[in-house]
């Protein structure tokens, strides 16, 4: 999986993987986030858009992005999500702790 | 049906992923008429997060293979996989979704594919995992929908079908000759119940085959046409008394022979439904509670008379098993054998195993066919074995003698018998042959030889001084040695013994004469045959 990784506003990192995000990509997102918080930052976006599909292995990676970047004082939030995203989500009820933003400007928007 | 659409893949995991099973189902939808977004992205979901499941986790690292079938009905879509890995039970029930605040990283997959589809079925058939997912379609849930014929195919029928088919093949009776133990059956049934007709019927595929009829009846007829196709879908007596009148099954009845029919299913030893009992008539009629009582109880009597034959047919792949099953390593010969049963078991068998600078061979015919004789020649073969691992050919026949004479005396049965010792280097082979006298060796040049039998058989005379003699199997000579049985695939003379040593000299390998006998006599031989063939290169 394709991973893009660029400076936000805000000292926010934002992360924009590409594809299927499942159990073949969840590695390679687990430890782009373990990078940016051993670089010593810890304010991720993950910019969902390029995202046309996630499993229960890629929520899994989401949420240890999760509680990396917060055991590292920041936070992880994602943006941009499709509706089979949105589906997970309400399904597995994690949307209150992922709460999906239209755009990675609006996760941060209340920073 | 046209609206049906089905995809299968093979997955071999290592190197395959779940990406393959994602390709698959790009692949599968643009097919699929009408299909909505939300039924196309829970199918998505759910069938990855099976598929995931199974990769991770069926085998702890050992490589899986996996078949992943999807059915899209015009009502509903299944999804069955089929792993190789080693699965206990799986709690689908127990599974709920882990709290949100948690933070769980795994543990969802299951609860996850709930709450997505309608079903999610595992199963343990046959050392496979056998997952289902079925989530009926969303348009058809809508209440002005007009109802839609449901085709009858389904993905657990299949499995059940699946292992059912293999259960009725086990047994072996298929497009088996008439057996007078259930046409006896079938003939009272008729008078029983004063019907035109009375089937045994065993649901083979697509079509259904009669063990046994009595009365009037095709013996083959396609299975969507068959009543007892409809019959083995559920344990209970079935009972029509007017087909023609029934809209569902009308199809099935043919005017003036099958209007009435009643049926009870039989099953197979491990309770899969294989077939039916069934008794119909030409025109309608009422068949009352004691008459379905008698049904099942002719029914079971059949059903015990298919648990014989099973019990029989392993009894033969024991009988198999007790011949040599590998070739003994001689350079410069080449020793073949076979052994054809008139019945399921019989009182013939050949045997060879390493004894010094060469081989122990035996051929043996106890008198009789049957098992009681398949019992007797289990006994002689273990009780020569282990006497000729003491002294001398006449030594280990004696010896074998005296211990199986009580046991002939008793049971009054007698065993012919050639048992020999082939000396791979001088290829002298040095024998003992007890009224058997079916010997001949093929010499190179031609000339056929027929080996003298100067003995009585085991059990006849316990007086009997065993003494050996001997041949010389030059290279090129093929030595024959065979059951009476064969005579009968040829004229029933000692000519037979000539005509296939000569066919031994024109072969070229040992393997190609027990072939050849083995084609003549399939289905044709009325006595057990076993021919060992022993020929010396060159």
């Amino acid at each position: 999986m394709k991973i893009d990784m660029v400076d936000g506003p805000g000292g926010v990192v934002v992360l924009k993987p590409e594809g299927r995000l499942n159990m073949v990509a969840a590695p390679a997102v687990r430890e782009a986030v373990s990078s940016i918080v051993d670089s010593g930052r810890s304010r991720v976006a993950v910019d969902l858009s390029g995202v046309e599909f996630i499993d229960s292995s890629g929520l899994g990676a989401l949420i240890s992005g999760l509680k990396t970047t917060r055991q590292a004082g920041g936070d992880l939030r994602i943006a941009g999500a499709n509706d089979q995203v949105k589906l997970v989500l309400s399904l597995t009820n994690l949307e209150r702790v992922l709460t999906p933003y239209d755009t990675v400007e609006n996760a941060y928007g209340d920073a | 049906m046209s609206d049906m659409v089905t995809r299968t893949v093979r997955l071999t995991a290592p190197p395959d992923t779940v990406d393959t099973v994602h390709d698959l189902l790009d692949a599968l939808w643009p097919s699929v008429p009408d299909v909505s977004a939300r039924d196309r992205m829970s199918l998505d979901t759910a069938i990855i997060e099976l598929a995931a499941n199974v990769i991770q986790h069926a085998n702890r690292g050992k490589p899986i293979t996996a078949t992943l079938t999807v059915i899209a009905f015009p009502d509903r879509i299944e999804a069955t996989l089929s792993d190789s890995g080693e699965v206990g039970e799986v709690d689908i029930e127990g599974r709920s979704m882990p709290a949100a605040d948690e933070l769980a990283e795994s543990g969802r997959g299951i609860a996850l594919m709930k709450a997505l589809v309608d079903t999610v079925e595992h199963r343990r058939v046959d050392g496979f995992n056998h997952w289902t997912l079925v989530r009926e379609r969303e348009q058809v849930r809508q209440p002005d929908a007009p109802p839609r014929h449901l085709p009858s195919v389904s993905i657990s029928g299949i499995i059940d079908e699946m292992a059912r088919q293999r259960a009725l093949e086990e047994m072996g009776i298929l497009d088996s000759p008439p057996e007078d133990r259930f046409d006896r059956v079938t003939r009272l049934a008729k008078q029983l119940f004063g019907v035109g007709g009375a089937k045994i019927n065993l649901i083979d595929g697509d079509r259904q085959w009669s063990k046994s009829t009595a009365g009037y009846g095709d013996e083959v007829v396609p299975r969507d046409k068959a009543v007892c196709a409809v019959t083995i879908e559920d344990d209970r007596t079935f009972v029509v008394q007017d087909l023609l009148a029934d809209p569902l099954l009308a199809d099935r009845g043919v005017p003036g022979e099958v209007e009435f029919y009643a049926g009870h299913p039989l099953q197979a030893p491990g309770g899969e439904r294989i077939g039916a009992l069934c008794v119909y008539d030409g025109k309608p009629r009422q068949f009352s509670e004691r008459e379905k009582e008698m049904l099942r109880d002719l029914a079971d009597w059949v059903q015990q008379e298919l648990t014989a034959s099973h019990e029989l047919s392993r009894a033969a792949e024991v009988q198999q098993g007790l011949l040599p099953q590998s070739l003994i390593s001689m350079p410069d010969w080449d020793i073949a054998g076979m052994c054809l049963p008139a019945r399921a078991v019989g009182g013939d068998f050949y045997d060879w195993y390493p004894v010094g600078e060469g081989a122990a061979i035996t051929l043996a015919d106890t008198m009789g066919k049957g098992i009681g004789s398949a019992i007797i020649a289990a006994t002689v073969r273990a009780v020569l074995r282990s006497a000729a691992r003491f002294g001398d050919v006449a030594g280990a026949v004696d010896l074998a003698a005296a211990s199986l004479n009580a046991d002939l005396d008793t049971t009054g049965l007698f065993v012919t018998l050639l048992h020999g010792r082939l000396d791979m280097d001088s290829g002298e082979f040095t024998y003992v042959d007890a009224g058997h006298g079916l010997t001949v060796v093929a010499r190179r040049d031609g000339a056929i030889e027929r080996l003298r039998s100067h003995t009585p058989p085991l059990g006849v005379d316990l007086e009997t001084e065993w003494q050996s003699h001997s041949v010389i199997l030059n290279p090129g000579d093929v030595l024959v040695t065979a059951s009476d049985g064969l005579l009968d695939l040829y004229d029933g003379t000692l000519d037979a013994l000539d005509k296939i040593g000569a066919l031994a000299l024109l072969a070229s390998t040992s393997a190609e004469v027990t072939d050849a006998v083995r084609a003549r006599a399939r289905g044709v031989a009325p006595d057990d045959v076993t021919v060992v063939v022993v020929r010396r290169d060159g």
